[in-house]
């Protein structure tokens, strides 16, 4: 009863860091295709511009949404400066790897200059710990277990019931046929970059209330995300995320069983048999679209 | 002279490649036209300078007054000169309703969405009995009809269609040139570009052939044209 509990909510709550984050890759991908190798600094910037809003005594309520509002503009010019001028390119995909993992490389020195190597650390979204059935969990965890699927479904309802998220989904398929009916094709690629670095923000104000922030703490969740996406298929946004919540759970069960030390070889012996077996994905459709 | 598209001089091309040579037509003038001739020769090239989604090099293009030439497709969509993309691409993982939907994005199109729902429901009944089926899942006939019906929702001052019947079985065919010729019917004057000149001798008397990226040849109303004149037209005399 113990292991299962203590499973189940370590499987949630890793789950939902990882939905957070690889949400925005995938809708980066779906609708521009192109994939955002910045998307870990995005996460980490947005703890640190987190830390130094707190640091002015901020309250948290306007700390978060002033946050990923800063973080949406860092976004939008990430891809007006690295992503859009590339645009129309054969080689578009490699050249915008590179051309991330360049931003990715400046952001991170940038913050170790303005903020220093000092490890930091964000306050809590709710302080305190409780007990649910004999096994402590912290209120941190247990809020960030509840708001993810909030997010990710305002997220849901924002692609399938609005029309500007019918846009966004729409220039993921076809360029051509969105210009024809008026879109600004444009201004949605830098929307999507703008949505997902305000979630990546989202997702380093959760981490950096838990664990110690430092200007490298968006390489792992990149690359979980990266493994989230592979896995979970890139068609739509809804394979993603429940792909983040197996993986959560996957890591969860892991780490109980096999320990720490384990979970990361077997988390890639999974991907390479999903990769072998189903290389389009475990939700994954063949072709890019979203929603 | 509102609602006519004026096109003088334009050079337009791909890369290093020019594909339309200094070209100069009118359109409107004497109601629906008609454009045809050889594959490969810039009839698409044509319809897609107009509509913006390629740049003229040089020359003008000018709609209801306005210069558009090298206006961005957003605008010139916003100006109610639509064209209708080719059919078989679209957007494969939307439905029917959300296709239509995107077609009144424009503010113009947007104050007159639910007339031109009706209205394009009216002509093409098959997308209201699919309305919440995906495109992908459609025949290439119920495509081109939902590519129709979405540039019917932009509420087009003037509607431009790229080969609305290719590649279509004779009796879906027919269907559709019904549709087009309602839809002409209806008030809006078309820019058509098809292989089938029987059919475009149906639908307008003021037609175009285009050859080697210019016009080859005009025909006014008033001049008759049998299938040999357009034989001699094609390959020569």
């Amino acid at each position: 009863m113990d292991a299962a509990l203590q499973i189940l909510f370590g499987g949630l709550f890793q789950g939902s860091l990882f939905a957070m984050m690889a949400v925005g890759l995938a809708l980066i991908w779906t609708t521009i295709g192109v994939f955002n190798f910045s998307h870990g600094v995005m996460m980490m910037l947005g703890a640190y511009v987190a830390w130094q809003l707190s640091a002015w005594s901020i309250p948290l309520f306007i700390v978060l949404p002033a946050t990923m509002l800063i973080m949406a503009g860092v976004g939008w010019l990430l891809q007006a400066s690295v992503v859009r001028p590339l645009i129309g390119r054969p080689n578009i995909v490699l050249v915008v790897v590179i051309t991330t993992l360049a931003a990715a490389s400046l952001v991170e020195n940038g913050v170790l200059e303005i903020w220093g190597p000092r490890s930091k650390q964000l306050p809590t979204l709710i302080e305190g710990n409780t007990q649910i059935l004999g096994v402590g969990v912290s209120m941190h965890q247990i809020a960030i277990i509840l708001i993810t699927p909030v997010i990710l479904g305002a997220l849901w309802l924002f692609l399938n019931r609005t029309r500007l998220g019918l846009a966004l989904r729409a220039v993921a398929q076809n360029e051509d046929a969105s210009l024809l009916v008026g879109l600004n094709v444009t201004a949605l690629y830098g929307l999507a970059f703008a949505i997902a670095a305000a979630l990546a923000a989202l997702a380093g104000i959760f981490m950096g209330g838990y664990r110690f922030m430092s200007p490298v703490m968006g390489a792992d969740p990149l690359l979980k995300a990266l493994i989230v996406v592979v896995f979970g298929g890139l068609s739509s946004i809804s394979g993603p995320i429940f792909a983040a919540y197996l993986i959560g759970f996957f890591e969860a069960i892991c780490s109980y069983y096999f320990g720490l030390y384990w979970t990361p070889a077997l988390l890639f012996a999974v991907l390479i048999l999903m990769l072998m077996i189903k290389p389009e994905g475990l939700f994954g459709a063949k072709t890019r679209g979203l929603a | 002279m509102s609602g006519l598209l004026e096109i003088t001089n334009l050079t337009a091309g791909y890369g290093r490649i020019d594909v339309l040579h200094d070209l100069t037509m009118t359109i409107g003038a004497h109601g629906n036209v008609g454009l045809f001739g050889p594959n490969g020769h810039g009839k698409t090239t044509l319809l897609r300078a107009i509509s913006g989604l390629v740049k003229a090099r040089s020359g003008s293009i000018r709609f209801g007054g306005a210069d558009i030439a090298n206006q961005t497709p957003r605008s010139i969509v916003g100006l109610g000169l639509v064209h209708s993309s080719q059919g078989n691409r679209l957007f494969p993982d939307l439905t029917i309703g959300e296709c239509l939907a995107l077609g009144a994005y424009t503010p113009r199109a947007r104050a007159q969405e639910e007339a031109n729902r009706e209205r394009a429901l009216k002509i093409f009944p098959k997308l209201g009995e699919r309305w919440n089926q995906k495109v992908r899942t459609l025949s290439g006939g119920e495509r081109q009809m939902v590519s129709i019906g979405t540039a019917l929702m932009s509420n087009p001052a003037m509607l431009i269609l790229d080969e609305p019947t290719l590649g279509l079985a004779p009796k879906v065919k027919e269907e559709l040139c019904r549709a087009v010729l309602d839809i002409s019917a209806g008030g809006i004057p078309l820019v058509v570009v098809e292989q089938d000149v029987e059919f475009l001798l149906e639908l307008s008397q003021h037609l175009y052939l285009v050859n080697h990226g210019q016009v080859a040849a005009e025909i006014k109303p008033g001049q008759t044209m049998g299938h040999a004149d357009i034989m001699a037209l094609y390959f020569g005399q």
